[in-house]
């Protein structure tokens, strides 16, 4: 290298000496590389000089964001020393960004999660074995629910802790139905006399509005309504049910739908897709929802006419007490004590338990849920505790958690109750065909 | 590098202690210096795309499902590919829908970018705003603001059912139905003709105006013009038109992930092959075969591209050398 520069440039190095370009990069280069990691390195610091930092993660709307940002606020001015990075985001797409970052092996540290996803995570060790820490009542579950406490344990590990308890319940529009002057619909209906009642409430309105939603894309509709015929959706990783059963559910929605009962299938589509605004009971297009009794208040805030809410049809032994969502740890977790004390404070606290109130469902700790539903105020949440204790003595025994390979086995049911739906295929054949494809989407 | 350690001519002159830099050392310097500024570049390209890819490729052989831990993945052997052809029904339907979506949606799109450009090549009072307005549709791009707006709009009740309304004409619930729900992705794809109309434009204006004065003086209609004219001085921009945008066409998702709230549906009418790829990814955790997926699309486009290139001598007129 020559000292002399045949193309002197604008910046010039400190010392008085003229470097070479070559020299100059160099030393650039060198400033980079140790100035990089310098930053990045403070960054990392500054996160572990102030103590433990958990990273927390769950679904829900801006009503839920307040009350748990609440409770974690709670929990953090009594644990100086724990600071708690909690991210939230609406149900659309919840479990793609899961599913992404917890492939990429940075699972948050404490996760919401449904009975849908669970076994798929827990299935494939995501999910941090909780076990140890109920046995040593770090996480106390002895004054839970038993029903709840076992809807999360999978392989006899307890790998998620219920939030709270639903059940599938009809949604109703009461002021419509008393506006064309049709009778509410009943518990205990059958399905024949429910849908008898959904053509009536379409006929009355002059064919503008429908009687009700046609759930035959719903899993949890078609698991119900098997469930009390004495059937099951699961045995194990296996279909519990025949293909002839299927056959006669799409065949009992056809003929509400010639009937009148139910809308047309692009209306339907629109609420099987969306969130909760689009759900027929809200848009204004159909006087019943198939939904979950703790999603009473958030329908409700949706609209301005009064709904109210009643089981699905069908003998109620079909019903039982589900987890509506659960916290699970991570099992890559740097904090799994941390971790199973913030879910112990976030279902037993009696303050925390207060804040939360019954957005997630009624609270799993009997306690907490006796004092929650004697402050409650809220006539939706009211309607809730009615609800679910007029359901406690019928409820059925709860199945085991469904079981990995259901997210795929859920949108191939969809995709092909929405052939009947549409009118490209008969019920038998849609029935055959889901058979065909459900083999491939269990087998993982 | 070749170019640089050839011995120049002037070699002698290094021994003089010259002032000036000898031109190769010059050159090396310039090479080394060129390398180092690339290295970013290269090494991106190693770790970000390269890597993957093979990574992708070596994973295509096994039932890798994103969560378990890397030692529970096993070899499967071509299990995924079998699986594909033979076992997949929605595989067959995404291959079909993805062809009839790219054989609609890219010929129609250019014809479009063609003919705008055409119309906005002569310089008139405002086609400068004229085509800053027919670009902006692309500047937006597969964003997923526009396709939630497309799906507002060609709902049931969306606006332009009302549209129709005036005439008197009862809409459909387009997105909502399996017959339309994949026409309207279309129509969204055509109306962002916007970046291959720039290089049409840019293309049109290389063409010698003496040309067109020469066929008119022989009599030549403007149809004859364009058909012998127009086309075959415009071919090159064509063919590159035509691969970019049929590259484009197939690797189309955000409309349809948004559109059918990621079901592919109503009725899979929207499933497109990278719809069902990410599906079976990342929503049934089957990454093992979704990577087969990726490996036989990426063939698959290769084979399309390689069969354009193959064909381009035939139609392709190059202006500079006898171009075939």
């Amino acid at each position: 290298m020559q000292s002399t520069d045949p193309h002197p440039r604008a910046a010039r190095p400190a010392p008085a000496q003229r470097t070479s370009p070559g020299r100059r990069l160099r030393q650039a280069l060198t400033a980079a590389i140790v100035a990089v990691p310098l930053v990045l390195g403070a960054a990392a610091c500054s996160g572990e000089d102030e103590g433990t930092t958990v990273e927390f993660f769950w679904w829900g709307g801006d009503a839920r964001a307040t009350m748990t940002q609440q409770a974690l606020d709670l929990y953090q001015s009594k644990h100086p020393d724990v600071k708690i990075n909690a991210t939230w985001q609406t149900f659309d797409g919840y479990y793609d960004k899961l599913a992404t970052i917890a492939g990429g092996g940075n699972a948050p540290d404490i996760f919401q999660i449904d009975d849908n996803g669970l076994a798929e995570y827990a299935g494939r060790n995501v999910t941090l074995d909780l076990t140890p820490y109920v046995a040593s009542k770090k996480l106390d579950l002895s004054n839970h629910y038993e029903g709840l406490t076992a809807y999360g344990q999978i392989d006899g590990k307890q790998v998620a802790v219920a939030t709270g308890e639903n059940t599938p319940a009809v949604i109703y529009d009461k002021t419509k139905l008393a506006e064309l002057g049709v009778d509410e619909p009943k518990e205990g209906w059958t399905y024949d006399e429910y849908i008898t009642w959904a053509a009536s409430v379409t006929e009355k309105s002059g064919g503008e509005y429908y009687g009700t939603m046609d759930p035959s894309s719903d899993y949890k509709a078609l698991w119900l309504w098997l469930r009390a015929q004495g059937k099951e959706f699961y045995n194990g990783t296996q279909l519990a049910f025949t293909q002839e059963d299927l056959t006669a559910w799409f065949t009992l929605w056809q003929q509400a739908r010639e009937k009148g009962a139910t809308p047309p299938a692009d209306v339907v589509h629109e609420a099987v897709t969306g969130s909760v605004d689009t759900q027929l009971v809200v848009s204004g297009k159909a006087a019943t929802s198939f939904m979950w009794s703790n999603q009473l208040a958030e329908l409700g805030k949706a609209t301005e006419n009064e709904l109210a809410m009643v089981p699905y049809p069908g003998d109620l032994k079909g019903q039982w007490a589900r987890a509506s969502t659960y916290w699970a740890g991570s099992r890559a977790t740097d904090h799994p004590e941390v971790v199973a004390d913030i879910i112990n404070f976030l279902t037993n606290d009696p303050e925390a338990g207060a804040i939360l109130g019954t957005d997630r469902g009624l609270p799993p700790n009997k306690a907490t849920r006796a004092a929650v539903e004697s402050a409650q105020t809220d006539p939706y949440a009211k309607a809730t505790f009615v609800f679910e204790n007029g359901m406690a003595d019928k409820f059925g025994p709860a199945p085991a958690p469904p079981p990995k390979g259901h997210s795929g086995l859920r949108n191939t049911l969809r995709d092909i109750a929405e052939s009947v739906t549409y009118g490209t295929a008969t019920p038998a054949d849609a029935a055959a065909q889901f058979f065909t494809e459900a083999t491939a989407a269990l087998s993982g | 590098m070749a170019v640089s350690t050839a011995p120049p001519p002037g070699r002698a002159r290094t021994s003089v202690p010259a002032r000036r830099k000898p031109a190769d050392a010059r050159r090396r310097a310039e090479g080394r210096a060129a390398h180092v500024f690339l290295t970013p570049w290269l090494l991106g390209l190693l770790a970000i795309t390269a890597a993957p890819m093979l990574l992708s490729l070596y994973l295509s052989f096994t039932n890798f499902d994103v969560l378990s831990d890397w030692d529970q993945i096993s070899w499967v052997g071509l299990d995924n590919y079998e699986r594909m052809f033979t076992q997949d029904p929605v595989f067959w339907k995404s291959v079909g829908v993805t062809l009839t979506f790219a054989l609609v949606a890219v010929p129609l799109k250019l014809a479009a970018a063609l003919g705008v450009a055409m119309l906005l090549n002569r310089e008139r009072r405002g086609t400068g705003l004229f085509r800053a307005l027919f670009y902006l549709p692309s500047l937006l791009g597969g964003s997923v603001a526009l396709a939630l707006v497309w799906r507002a709009i060609f709902s049931r009740d969306g606006s332009f059912n009302a549209f129709l309304d005036i005439f008197g004409i009862t809409g459909q619930p387009w997105v909502n139905d399996p017959d339309w729900a994949l026409e309207t992705l279309m129509v969204l794809a055509i109306w962002q003709f916007g970046a291959p109309m720039v290089i049409f434009l840019a293309g049109l204006k290389q063409v010698p105006t003496e040309l067109y004065e020469a066929a008119e003086v022989d009599g030549a209609g403007p149809l004859r013009r364009f058909w012998h004219i127009t086309l075959p001085m415009l071919s090159p921009v064509i063919f590159f038109n035509l691969v970019l945008e049929t590259i484009n066409g197939f690797q189309g998702f955000t409309s349809a992930y948004v559109v059918s709230d990621g079901t592919g549906g109503p009725v899979g009418a929207t499933m497109l092959y990278t719809l069902h790829l990410y599906t079976q990814g990342f929503t049934e955790f089957k990454m093992g075969y979704a990577s087969a997926l990726a490996w036989v699309f990426l063939l698959a486009i290769g084979a399309i591209t390689a069969l354009f290139f193959s064909t381009g001598r035939f139609w392709v007129h190059y202006a500079d050398g006898d171009g075939r």
